[in-house]
This record gives C-alpha cells, structure tokens and sequence, in this order.
C-alpha cells in the first residue's frame, strides 16, 4: 500500500531522513520507533506531503505522491493524527470531526461520527465542547477521531502514549488494535517501544535518520538488545 | 446633547468601526499581514457606491452592486499582490500594503479629482424618533447593516462547512490542508468578505458625511488598526467590542474631552494605554 523509496526528507537546509526505504502491506501495522530528533515524526510528516522531499520517492498504492499537495494525499486514503494532535483548539468536538471528514461528502459525516462515537465513547455527549478544553487523553481520542473521519486506508499516528496516563494509552491502543482488525493500515511513531512492538506487524528502528534495524515485531519483542541499542533505556 | 444621544451616536460610529476592522482583523487572522490598504478598499466602496448611486438614481441597488463587485476586487487584491508574497517575512507584506494604499489614496485623487463629490440627492437623510433619540435614517441603516451583516457573517462562520474550515485554517492551516481544505479558496473567501464589510462601510460613510475624497481612508486606516490590536489581533470578538466602545467613548469624548484631546486622536491615547497595561490586548487569550 505504501512504499517509501530512499525517501530523503528534511526542513531547509537541515536533513532529517536519509534514504529511508520501508513498505506498509495493505492492512498492517509498521512501528517506527528510535530516539528523539532520529527522523521519526519527520518521516510521517514526508508521507502526509509536510515535509519537503529531497530524494527518492513515496509510493501509495504504486502511484508516485512525492510531489502531491497534503490535500489530496487524504482524499487517497491518507490521514494523519500528528505529533502534539495539534487539534484545533478554538473548535468544537463536533467540528473537528467536521474538519476531518471534509474530503468526504456530508452525508459520510453523520455515518462516520457515528463510528467515532463506537470507538470512542468518551468522546459522546461532548460533541459542543471545545477541543482545547479536553484532558490530554480526550485530545488524543479526538485527534484519532478526527482522521478516521477521513475513512483512511492508511492511518499515521505519531506519538500516541506521549504525556498519558497508562489507562488512557491503553483505551487508545486498544481503539487502534479494533482499527487493525478492521482492515487499517497503520503507520505508528512511537518512543515507547512496548506497546508498538505489541500491535506492530513490522518495526523499523530510525537513528539519525536511517534505518539501522528492521524485521518483524516478533523478532523486536524477543531481541532485547535492540531497545538497549538504538534507544537507551527509553523503552 | 444628553446622555442617550452620546451613546447612540456613539454605537452607529462603533457600526461603522466594526465593519471596518472585522475584515481588517479576518485578514490579519488568515494570513498574519496587516492589511493597511485595507481602508483603500473602504474608500474605493465609497467612491463606487456614490457614483453608482449618482447614475442609476438607487441607493440599494448601488450599494448591493458596490459590496459585491468590492468583494470581488479584494479577491483580485490578494491574488494580484498578497499571494505572491506569502513566503516572505510578514514585513514585506505590511511594506507592500502601506505602499499600495499610498498609491490608491493618489489613484483615486487622479481618476476622480483632489475636491470632494458628493451625492446628487442625498438619499436616506429624514430624521426619525427612535425612543426618544431623533436620528437621520441612515445612521438607522448603519446599525441594521452592521448587526445584519456581521450577524451573517457569523452564521457562516459558525453553522457551515466552508465556515468550520475557515477557521479551522485560522487555527492550523497545515492541518487543515491535511484533511482537504483548499487554503487558497479560504483565502478569496476571507478576502471577499473583508473587502465587502470595508465597502458597505464605505458607502455608509460617504452617505452620512454626502461627501467622498481621495484622503477618506486616512483616519479609519489607523482607527482600525488600533481597534484590532485592542480587540487582540484575529479576535473577532474583541475587535466588534473595540470598535463599539471606541465609539462610544470618542462620541463622549468630543464633550468630556474636547479641550484636551481631538476626537481622532482618542483611539491612539486608548491604544497607548492598553499596550502599557495589557499588550496581549483586552481580549487576547495568549
């Protein structure tokens, strides 16, 4: 479904990823873990069509998107729930999901709401709530609410744990585990390597912005060393 | 004069700030650019508009025509000057802006002449009692535009698509855009709104006034701007509650503080003392 080619991305003059190469299969779910500043968000932000490109290519479903604006990479099936959610603030819960299904028609947004609501029931009751006025955790709901408003067929979510309590990753983990069983492919940025590794099909390690290691997420679990290696003791 | 009086000249003049600076501070919003020429647009409203009037005998059909056929000038405005200087520095988009409404301000003065013109029969000029205060009509217009306008321009910006996703483009455009929404389409839009809330203020203006000169932009330039600022730039709220209060205090002013202060001059002391108490502005949340 997705397929990054030495994908070389950054900001101005600074390089942030470096012939980067990795494949999301339809329906699987790819953790990309590493430390702070090793490319990871960059990475994601380079799929959503965010990040300038400044060699090789991204590939979603065999076409080449490298040059295309972020709006109609969403209208392929790309969505995202970014690093911080970057929700917006001065919204309502209603209408952030308005926003995020704005590449579907109008008719899809009551059906997908709907869908959010199943997922997130939290999120229910607080539709005219503003989005800025919500705990972390509802925040984070919301920011995933909102993608999926966009009925995505690839899902980029960067961060999800960050700045959490435990109960609330585990409500979030366990919505996109139930997205994965449905069919979504996911791409997962994430620094806590555990819970990456147990929803992941694939984890490819980032560390200055290349991949110094990648393999199944059976082989990540059962390799110790790995975390030890290229994250210290972040997991 | 007694108190209700000073007050309701006061709101009609806070109308008239209001439809300026509601665009002024949409824009500013948007883009981060200080739309100086902004009251060249409030000036081009009232030439069109009183010329329009002059010509077909009617001041309605003159005035709708003008606020749309302005709206879509500001439309032009942006793609032909703004846009190209997106990727600068927000300096350069305020340089360009000061320069091009010098340049209006000079244009109209070579197209229709350095002295005033006025309205042939000045429409909308009976006075009326409206509880207990004689009023012209037209300052009665004022007050109805600027409530019916500014009114819907809420409802568009709070009950529809297009309106969500313009402020969702406020708020974060990078995100925005990522969910589908055509930056530059909201962008025509917020300047077609604006230029056309500057142009019924125009119109409105050269009507209470009956005249139009080259220079009529001039005050209203840096009243809006001050208002905006106090109203905590890209707040719309906060500029409708600036502009309202600063009429309102300038219309006492000219009694209370006639010999310390001139009228124009209120909203700069007003804005001098806001920034050294509060420099976020009244009704910033940052």
């Amino acid at each position: 479904m997705l397929q990054l080619d030495r994908l070389t991305c950054g900001y101005g003059p600074f390089r942030a990823v470096t012939e980067l190469s990795l494949e999301v299969p339809d329906g699987s779910v790819l953790a990309l873990i590493g430390a702070n500043g090793a490319g990871k968000s960059s990475t994601l932000m380079a799929v959503a069509g965010h990040v300038a490109v400044m060699g090789g290519r991204v590939l979603f479903d065999d076409a080449d998107i490298t040059a295309e604006p972020a709006r109609s990479r969403v209208r392929r099936g790309i969505a995202l729930a970014p690093e911080g959610r970057r929700l917006f603030p001065d919204l309502t819960v209603q209408e952030n999901l308005t926003v995020g299904g704005y590449s579907r028609s109008q008719r899809a947004e009551a059906r997908n709401v709907e869908r959010v609501m199943a997922l997130f029931p939290r999120l229910e009751g607080r539709m005219k709530q503003l989005a800025g006025s919500m705990s972390g955790g509802e925040q984070q709901m919301l920011a995933i609410g909102r993608a999926l408003m966009a009925e995505p067929r690839l899902l980029l979510i960067d961060e999800v744990s960050l700045g959490l309590m435990p109960t609330v990753i585990d409500v979030c983990y366990a919505a996109l585990a139930r997205l994965r069983d449905d069919g979504l492919a996911i791409l997962l940025v994430e620094q806590s390597t555990q819970r990456a590794f147990d929803i992941a099909d694939t984890v490819c390690v980032l560390e200055s912005g290349r991949a110094v290691w990648s393999g199944t997420a059976e082989a990540a679990r059962e390799d110790p060393a790995l975390v030890e290696a290229y994250l210290g003791l972040a997991g | 004069m007694n108190y209700s009086d000073l007050l309701v000249q006061g709101l009609v003049e806070g109308c008239i700030y209001a439809l300026i600076a509601v665009g002024l501070t949409l824009v500013y919003g948007l883009l981060r650019i200080l739309h100086i020429a902004h009251a060249g647009i409030f000036t081009l409203g009232a030439y069109v508009g009183l010329l329009l009037t002059n010509e077909t005998g009617s001041f309605a059909a003159a005035f709708v025509i003008t606020v749309v056929a302005v709206g879509f000038f500001g439309m032009a405005f942006y793609r032909l000057f703004y846009e190209p200087l997106l990727d600068k520095p927000p300096h350069v988009a305020l340089i360009a802006s000061i320069g091009l409404f010098v340049a209006m301000e000079e244009i109209y003065r070579i197209v229709f002449g350095a002295t005033s013109i006025s309205f042939l029969a000045p429409p909308l000029k009976e006075t009326v009692e409206v509880a207990g205060v004689r009023l012209e009509e037209g300052r009665i217009v004022v007050v109805i535009l600027a409530v019916v306008l500014i009114g819907g321009l809420a409802v568009l910006a709070g009950r529809t698509r297009i309106g969500i996703a313009w402020r969702a483009t406020v708020s974060d455009a990078a995100m925005a855009e990522s969910f589908g929404i055509d930056l530059a389409r909201v962008r025509y839009i917020n300047f077609f709104v604006a230029s056309a809330l500057a142009a019924a203020a125009g119109i409105m203006v050269a009507l209470l006034l009956n005249q139009v000169i080259p220079t009529m932009g001039g005050v209203p330039a840096y009243k809006a701007l001050a208002i905006i600022v106090l109203g905590g730039l890209g707040n719309v709220k906060g500029t409708l509650i600036a502009a309202l209060a600063l009429g309102v205090i300038e219309s006492f002013g000219t009694i209370y503080l006639d010999d310390v202060l001139d009228r124009d001059a209120i909203a700069f002391a007003f804005l001098i003392a806001v920034l050294m108490i509060r420099p976020q502005g009244l009704f910033s949340r940052r």
